[in-house]
């Protein structure tokens, strides 16, 4: 059962093509992966589909809907959502009031006390309620960040690099969050190491200057030849 | 809002409501109570805007004067009873203002407010130009006073008026801005991008904030023409909408207490200053560089951080952090 | 072309010249500190006021000779950019979102400096202007055109193309443009950013100052230019691209030669209408302006 469905994904900035012809899905349930370079295309096609960028050509439905225009709060509202690759909180206000911000969308149809305290417990996030959300950690607004989407109960959340500027135990704690997170949600990661993907990914994306080269599983990914050569190459993955 | 401050809400309250009693011996404090309460209203709607929205509004001014003619107009050549023509002026003047923000809507910070700026010149323009409407520069005196039960609504009974109009507007806005609208207002001053993301109809947010900030402008307006009994281009220029700014942005703004103890300290100053424009013009000009450098927060801010750097704990997440410009 | 038509082209031609690079500069100097400092300053047509003001008082008072007048005025303008910088423009280099903050501090100061030109020059004078620099008439064919005019012309064009060199040439230009695109790219590469930054808050005031005393020379003039070279400026900003240089000098010579023209046949206040609406305009539809920085 797809849930994000991309097909002849095309975009130009003055000129020069971010992306091209892009295709791709994820399903229900699965964990899909997507890497590329810096300048691959990777961000446009993320704005792209979280609605903060109009594509040029193509089609894009999520949940058999068509949302191509569509701005991030309706998106928001049918169940798809993001976090971005520099962490974004209220910072001046406090982890309580952020939480009670994401909780503004569904009001009274939202989680209720007990599914919240449970989602506070298990990000161990209960202790800093009352903490403004701009001292916490970076660990802690990371997860901060997880529990505003999960508030929303989102059926897809695309993660913009969810690890950066995470210390190196704390990437390990997180990659385990992250795997509990895929039995509460489908997930859509977007990284540019394959590190972190090949824990979590079902299927992975590869996208190189503004193309797809590369689709299926992160074993299949780790062999193929081209993504080895132009790019996997480069880096111990 | 905690039991605290619902306690200082009410003596506000009530202080407000038997001040009008206490100056009613001395008609120049009188006119100068009842014309800080009308500040008091503006001072309000203003810091909806700017405080809880994140947006500085310059031509609040403006659409408060579209108020205040189109009441003259309505009374004077329509006959119609002050408390018909009040109304529908306010919500005209509301209209015009949604009309003039909704393209400015995308803007941001200093655009946003150099749009307003414009858009207050084009409205005073406006009122020089259509001298058929407005009289020009002449201005229109002789306004008349409410009309009350076959009678005119003057003295103490326009003062205890106004006293109750500022504080139902204050009423108004504490109870809105613990409203979920409110706590969007907030969202999207903090961060735009992430409201939005989160699910929030930022710019049906935004016309809504338009549409009562510029009541608040317009029913103040025509409140001011009926008190004054004077109105002209001047009374609702882009120096009126800095003046307000400012006793919003001294009190403390995104507070409720902020717009009040900003327009109780500086409202009566320009009326005590009496002739010297150019002065209140170099103090007002003085206040503005200060309260932006050195005190964001106003006075209420500076007294909330004072308050929770003497109890050793973090500022609790009820008032917005105010270190921030 | 009869000779009255003739005369009225050449006219509009050098009147167009001399606005269009007053203008240009001008607008140059709010732009580059808008698109280095992220201040926007709404005073500009004050400190333009005052730098015409001041030379007015030293030749009118003191009896100086405008170039003298002029030097002066110079100096002293630059020393009041570094003590403006010092005690105001510095507190808010790390703020973020500070072009809202600073726009509102320069508000301030066009209310403090509005007072005080009224307390003191509106009580001398209605009208101001300053000796020429040079005597004597030049004819361009039937044209006479004054020599002082003429001198603020050449002057006007060649500060300007000295900016542009700077900007384009000069190691402190090629500073100021790295900061312009990229602060944090220019800090790692050594520019040493809030030297930068005053800089260029004072290299932006002084030019703005120096149009101020070339527009004085040029023509006689009152308080009212205060606020419709404000107007004039931040809509030639606004419209040519905020931090464009480039678009700061076509705009400029557009706005000159539209008040020329418009001059002819109705009051120069009527074309700064028009630039306020032009400004809305841009401002609604296309906000980053007409050109890139």
């Amino acid at each position: 059962m797809k849930l994000l469905d991309v097909n002849g994904l095309s975009k130009s900035f003055g000129g020069v093509a971010a992306l091209r012809q892009v295709e791709g899905h994820s399903v229900v349930g699965e964990t899909l992966g997507m890497i590329g370079p810096n300048g691959s295309g990777k961000t446009t096609f993320v704005n792209i589909v979280s609605g903060h960028v109009r594509p040029d050509m193509g089609s894009l439905t999520f949940d058999g809907i068509d949302i191509a225009g569509k701005n991030p709060h309706q998106l928001a509202a049918i169940g798809l959502c993001r976090t971005y690759q520099a962490v974004r909180v209220f910072s001046s206000l406090s982890t309580q009031q952020n939480i009670d911000n994401a909780r503004l969308l569904l009001s009274h149809r939202g989680l209720d006390q007990a599914e919240l305290s449970e989602l506070l417990d298990w990000l161990k996030l209960d202790h800093v309620l009352g903490k403004s959300a701009g001292s916490l950690t970076l660990f802690e607004q990371r997860r901060l960040e997880l529990l505003m989407r999960l508030v929303l109960k989102p059926k897809l959340i695309m993660l913009d690099e969810p690890v950066g500027g995470l210390a190196v135990t704390e990437v390990i704690e997180m990659i385990q969050l992250l795997k509990q997170l895929k039995a509460r949600c489908s997930i859509f990661v977007i990284e540019h190491t394959m590190r972190v993907i090949k824990e979590l990914a079902d299927r992975v994306m590869v996208l190189i200057a503004g193309e797809k080269v590369a689709d299926g599983p992160p074993l299949d990914i780790l062999k193929n030849k081209r993504v080895v050569d132009e790019y996997l190459g480069a880096q111990h993955a | 809002m905690k039991l605290h401050s619902k306690t200082i809400l009410g003596l506000f309250v009530l202080m407000a409501l038997m001040l009008p009693l206490a100056a009613s011996g001395n008609k120049f404090f009188a006119f100068v109570l009842g014309m800080t309460f009308i500040s008091l209203l503006w001072a309000t709607g203003m810091n909806l805007m700017y405080g809880y929205v994140g947006l500085m509004p310059l031509m609040f001014a403006g659409v408060a004067g579209v108020a205040g003619y189109a009441m003259v107009h309505f009374t004077r050549t329509l006959g119609w009873s002050f408390w018909l023509a009040m109304p529908v002026a306010s919500l005209l003047a509301a209209a015009v203002g949604v009309a003039l923000g909704l393209p400015s809507l995308r803007l941001k910070g200093f655009y946003f407010t150099l749009c307003s700026l414009v858009i207050q010149t084009v409205l005073t323009l406006a009122f020089i130009f259509f001298p058929t409407y407005t009289n020009g520069d002449t201005g229109i005196n002789q306004v008349a006073p409410p009309d009350w039960f076959g009678g005119e609504l003057t003295g103490l009974g326009m003062d205890m008026m106004l006293a109750v109009v500022a504080v139902a507007g204050v009423l108004f806005c504490a109870w809105l801005v613990k409203t979920p609208l409110g706590q969007r207002f907030v969202a999207i001053r903090e961060d735009d991008v992430l409201a939005e993301g989160l699910g929030i109809q930022v710019v049906r947010c935004k016309i809504i904030a338009f549409f009562i900030v510029s009541l608040y402008a317009g029913i103040g307006g025509c409140f001011y023409a009926a008190y004054v009994g004077f109105i002209s281009p001047r009374a609702y220029d882009v120096l009126v909408s800095m003046n307000i700014w400012l006793f919003v942005a001294f009190g403390g703004r995104a507070t409720i207490a902020g717009p009040i103890i900003g327009t109780a300290i500086l409202a009566p100053i320009p009326f005590l200053l009496q002739d010297l424009q150019a002065f209140k013009d170099i103090l007002s000009g003085v206040l503005i560089i200060v309260v932006t450098l050195m005190m964001p927060g106003g006075i209420y801010g500076a007294y909330v951080a004072w308050r929770s750097r003497q109890a050793h704990v973090a500022s609790d997440g009820d008032k917005v952090q105010e270190q921030r410009v | 072309m009869t000779d009255a038509q003739l005369l009225i082209l050449l006219s509009t031609l050098s009147t167009g010249l001399i606005l269009g690079a007053i203008f240009s500069l001008v607008a140059a100097g709010v732009t580059i500190v808008y698109g280095c400092v992220w201040l926007p300053n709404a005073s500009n047509g004050q400190f333009f006021l005052l730098a015409s003001l001041v030379a007015w008082t030293f030749t009118a008072s003191l009896g100086w000779s405008s170039w003298l007048a002029a030097i002066a005025v110079i100096v002293l303008g630059i020393g009041l950019s570094y003590l403006l910088e010092w005690i105001l423009i510095r507190r808010l280099y790390d703020t973020p979102n500070r072009n809202v903050a600073y726009f509102v501090v320069t508000l301030g100061m066009t209310q403090i400096m509005t007072g005080i030109f009224s307390l003191t020059y509106a009580k001398w004078s209605d009208q101001f202007s300053l000796p020429p620099v040079v005597d004597g008439i030049s004819m361009l064919g039937p044209f006479p055109l004054s020599n002082n005019r003429l001198l603020v012309m050449v002057v006007s064009l060649f500060v300007l193309v000295a900016l542009f060199a700077l900007l384009r040439y000069h190691p402190y230009g090629r500073a100021l443009r790295a900061v312009f695109q990229n602060r944090e790219a220019a800090a790692l590469r050594g520019v040493d950013v809030r030297s930068i930054y005053r800089l260029s808050f004072v290299l932006g005031s002084t030019i703005i100052f120096l149009g101020g005393i070339l527009f004085a020379l040029a023509y006689s003039f009152d308080l009212t230019v205060a606020w419709t070279m404000s107007i004039t400026a931040f809509a030639i900003m606004i419209i040519g691209g905020p931090g464009s240089v480039i678009g700061a000098l076509v705009v400029g010579m557009t706005f000159g030669f539209t008040q020329a023209i418009v001059s002819i046949f109705a009051s120069p206040t009527a074309a700064t209408f028009s630039y306020l609406g032009a400004m809305l305009v841009i401002l609604l539809f296309r906000p980053s302006g007409l050109f890139k920085r």
